[in-house]
């Protein structure tokens, strides 16, 4: 069988296996949901209320319907991508999730690239000279921008930079006194679609330290990944092979090194995105950036069922997606790869 | 060729850096024109009042709406749609209202006698507190252009209060005419002195309505933001992000020192009357807090002055009764701090020695405050009564916790309760009514739902009482009730909270109406010298 027709079967059977794991994640947080004590109406009246007022809300929301029937419509509704309405505010939970994707990927992607680029060269700055001064540091910074709970380098950063420097705001996503751009959803893609600076500047403003932050957090991961494979690459036969050649050490590493041990980063980059759609709570919820996760740990303490399914749904798909992507590309751009 | 990539590189640099000083110096300061940013705690997710139920989203409407009557910050309550008090009939089952005839929605449609009643309709048809209200008025009816009429289930003098609800504000029925039986959620369209011009989770744009009927807005405009922390809040205040801070759900040690900045002058700080109140409920129809003489020692070994100091600083006083000291009807009637008397009483019940009463305080995980206060509690009894009385804490996120309080699970319970619309029956009914009882049990009813389960004979019959007296008569049942509910002690009152706001230096000091709403329409910035 060739190369090309194993990928594809590959491709099919993930493309298949999808909505199966998609049911069970839906199924499962369904249920997870309901076994926890207190429901929506709990969460809505808090300790006032009398029984009958809470039956009442009850059969409103339509929480007193048997749990099979309940299941059963909200399965029927996911077939029909219909990912229901939510019990606090009675908006379709797709405009809910349509409204805090773009935020939540607009910070996740921002602080990647600031992830990739601090964790590249701080992965890549001690190779010349294992063991010496440099990489002694990047080795540092990786371990520690890995260790830090995240909580505290956040609050810390906003502390220093916000508070403190007043360099940027404490929190949200776009100036108060101004109205948030209409598009996509992007504002920073937004402010440049239009070409306005007053847009692009303030979006970045607010991007800015919660991108930054969480850059730093997840840089650790691409040092230490990027250092390990490095130095196994620089120890392998065909790194010894071009250096038999006479091929200067300079076009080793960056020819012949790099591009492999970049290929485990590949997915490590795969596997970051796929978390960051997820969101990353801690960071939303302190910089109050109204991201996916941000509304997802709202949703939750609302015991906002159907916005807590959709959220969950819609970034189980897209991790599978992602992951597939990533795991399609890996095989097209590493021979050894077999399926 | 080496030279040039070095100098490409400075280059670079030198951009990337004026980018970050760029970037960072363009600050969101505002103008003297711009609007005032004003932040609180936790997202807006409606702005329809028949689904508003959060202390953010009322504290909106309030700007957006006006209600037929408003309480004053003395206290007094004053017609606002209203032209005066509700005239009862003589069995007090009827009530007319009559309406102001100047009064404009946002969408230029006139407010009248129909538009006052499809709002109500509305909200007795869908409204998520609509028990509060449905519990009271059976049928709204249209007696004119101007004159609404309202029939009671059941005589109810404190009407005029309930009216006062920010829930019941009218809506325009052009703009909810497909929403009669659904919620508006993206928008709103009221009477009050400012029109939603933007509407998300975390901000809410108002801008002064121009036809507005009363006083205009003292400033340009509003933007309310939402933060998802406290320490975000706090740090919001500190850098100048936001004009004004509103102090729900803010950390204690914060509101301290927010509060000690303010009487350093760096920071204007405003506080309304304090309605909410913070109690303890005890599981009283089992062993061991079925015996009223441990819920007696119980309430005297509670030092609540120290308490306070220690948790808040002094910012929430003590209290002794359900009803707030500001409202008509209230006393304190629960017994202070007196170790020597509750140990005398644990004593007098074989408790002390080697066997000391052992009880369970289930406190909020997620209020800071009740966890403070869990804390503090135990420390003390420990030193002052620790051979007689001993403590143990279980925290417990609120959800999980409102669910299992009517099945009797807590012993003891930090709660704490606003009351919808400030009458001292908001603050009794929820916690004493009681459907059903046998003998001192509460078998149905809201004593038994708020974790009590206490009950007593002729209780009900008082607490009815109240809804059809008026003037001292009722002033003397009320007290009545309190009395009889201090000395079984069936709930521990702790403290009273009061709602605070802070505003920087340069704009007036907020202040607040009756209800404990900061008057936003009333904030503005001081002339500059």
């Amino acid at each position: 069988m060739s190369r090309r027709s194993q990928l594809m079967r590959y491709l099919g059977s993930r493309l298949l296996l999808a909505p199966v794991m998609l049911w069970l994640i839906a199924s499962l947080v369904f249920l997870l949901l309901r076994v926890a004590p207190g429901d929506p109406v709990d969460a809505l009246l808090g300790s006032r209320a009398s029984e009958a007022a809470r039956s009442q809300l009850r059969h409103q929301l339509g929480l007193d319907q048997p749990l099979p029937l309940q299941y059963l419509h909200f399965l029927g509704d996911l077939l029909h991508a219909n990912l229901g309405t939510s019990l606090v505010n009675a908006r379709s939970v797709g405009a809910i999730v349509r409204e805090s994707l773009p935020a939540s990927l607009e910070l996740g992607l921002v602080a990647l690239a600031i992830a990739i680029v601090l964790g590249l060269t701080a992965g890549f700055s001690g190779i010349a000279r294992p063991e010496g001064k440099l990489d002694l540091v990047g080795r540092l910074y990786g371990i520690g921008t890995y260790a830090l709970p995240s909580f505290w380098a956040a609050m810390v950063l906003q502390l220093v930079f916000a508070v403190g420097l007043g360099w940027f705001p404490v929190g949200g996503r776009y100036p108060p006194t101004l109205v948030p751009p209409t598009g996509t959803g992007f504002y920073l893609l937004d402010g440049l679609l239009s070409g306005n600076w007053q847009v692009i500047s303030g979006a970045l403003r607010h991007l800015a330290l919660p991108a930054f932050t969480l850059g730093l957090l997840l840089s650790g991961i691409f040092d230490n990944a990027l250092r390990l494979n490095l130095r196994r690459a620089l120890r392998s036969d065909y790194v010894e092979a071009a250096r038999s050649r006479g091929i200067g050490e300079r076009q080793v590493v960056l020819r012949h090194a790099l591009p492999n041990a970049l290929l485990p980063v590949l997915t490590i980059a795969g596997i970051t995105v796929a978390s960051l759609i997820g969101g990353a709570l801690l960071i939303e919820v302190i910089y109050s950036w109204p991201g996916i996760a941000y509304r997802l740990q709202e949703a939750i303490n609302q015991r906002d069922y159907p916005l807590v399914q959709g959220i969950v749904v819609v970034v189980a798909a897209l991790v599978v997606l992602v992951s597939l992507v990533v795991d399609v590309l890996v095989a097209l751009l590493d021979p050894r790869i077999s399926f | 060729m080496q030279g040039g990539k070095q100098r490409a590189k400075k280059q670079l640099g030198l951009a990337l850096v004026l980018l970050g000083l760029g970037l960072a110096g363009c600050s969101d300061s505002s103008s003297p024109r711009s609007p005032l940013v004003v932040a609180a705690y936790g997202s807006i997710d409606t702005t329809d009042p028949a689904q508003a139920t959060t202390v953010s989203a009322l504290q909106l409407l309030s700007a957006l709406g006006d209600p037929l009557y408003a309480i004053h910050a003395n206290g007094k309550i004053e017609p606002r749609l209203a032209t005066a008090l509700p005239k009862l009939s003589g069995d007090g089952l009827r009530a007319e209202i009559p309406l102001r005839q100047d009064v404009r929605f946002h969408d230029g449609s006139r407010f009248d006698a129909e538009a006052m009643a499809f709002s109500l309709r509305r909200f007795l048809a869908i409204g998520k507190l609509s028990y509060v209200v449905g519990d009271r008025i059976e049928a709204v009816r249209v007696l004119g252009p101007y004159r609404l009429g309202l029939k009671l289930r059941r005589p109810y003098t404190p009407l005029a209060a309930l009216l006062s609800s920010v829930n019941l504000t009218p809506v325009s029925p052009r703009a909810y005419r497909q929403h009669r039986r659904s919620y508006l959620t993206g928008g709103f369209v009221g009477t009050g002195p400012y029109r939603l011009s933007f509407h998300s989770s975390q901000l809410q744009r108002l801008d002064p309505f121009n036809g507005y009927w009363g006083e205009r807005p003292r400033n340009n405009g509003l933007a309310l933001v939402s933060m998802g922390t406290s320490t975000g809040l706090f740090g919001a205040l500190r850098s100048r992000d936001v004009d004004v801070l509103l102090s729900t759900s803010l950390d204690p040690d914060q509101q301290r020192a927010l509060h000690q900045q303010a009487q350093r002058g760096q920071l204007r700080e405003g506080a309304g009357p304090a309605l909410e109140i913070g109690y303890i409920s005890l599981l009283s129809d089992r062993p061991p807090l079925n015996n009223p003489k441990l819920r007696q020692a119980l309430a005297l070994s509670l030092n609540r002055a120290q308490i306070g100091r220690r948790v808040s600083d002094g910012l929430r006083p003590p209290l002794r009764g359900l009803v707030p000291p500001s409202l008509p009807g209230a006393v304190a009637a629960w017994p202070t701090h007196n170790i020597a008397a509750a140990r005398q009483l644990l004593r007098g019940e074989g408790y002390c020695g080697a066997k000391p009463l052992q009880l369970n305080l289930t406190y909020r995980s997620n209020v800071p405050t009740d966890r403070l206060f869990a804390l503090t509690w135990q420390e003390s009894l420990r030193q002052e009564l620790g051979d007689c009385l001993q403590l143990s804490l279980t925290g417990m996120e609120s959800t999980t916790a409102y669910r299992q309080l009517g099945d009797g699970a807590f012993q003891l319970i930090m709660l704490d309760w606003i009351g919808d619309y400030p009458d001292a029956d908001n603050y009794l009914m929820p916690l004493l009514a009681c459907s059903k009882a046998k003998g001192h049990s509460c078998l149905v009813g809201a004593s038994a739902s708020s974790g009590s389960f206490w009950a007593a004979p002729g209780l009900q019959q008082q607490l009815e009482q109240t809804e059809k007296l008026e003037g001292p008569a009722r002033i003397a049942v009320l007290e009545s009730i309190q009395r009889r509910t201090g000395a079984a002690v069936p709930y521990l009152p702790v403290w009273l909270v009061r709602p605070r706001a802070w505003a920087q230096p340069q704009l007036s000091s907020p202040s607040f109406d009756g209800s404990g709403r900061v008057l936003l329409s009333q904030l503005s910035r001081r002339p500059q010298r």
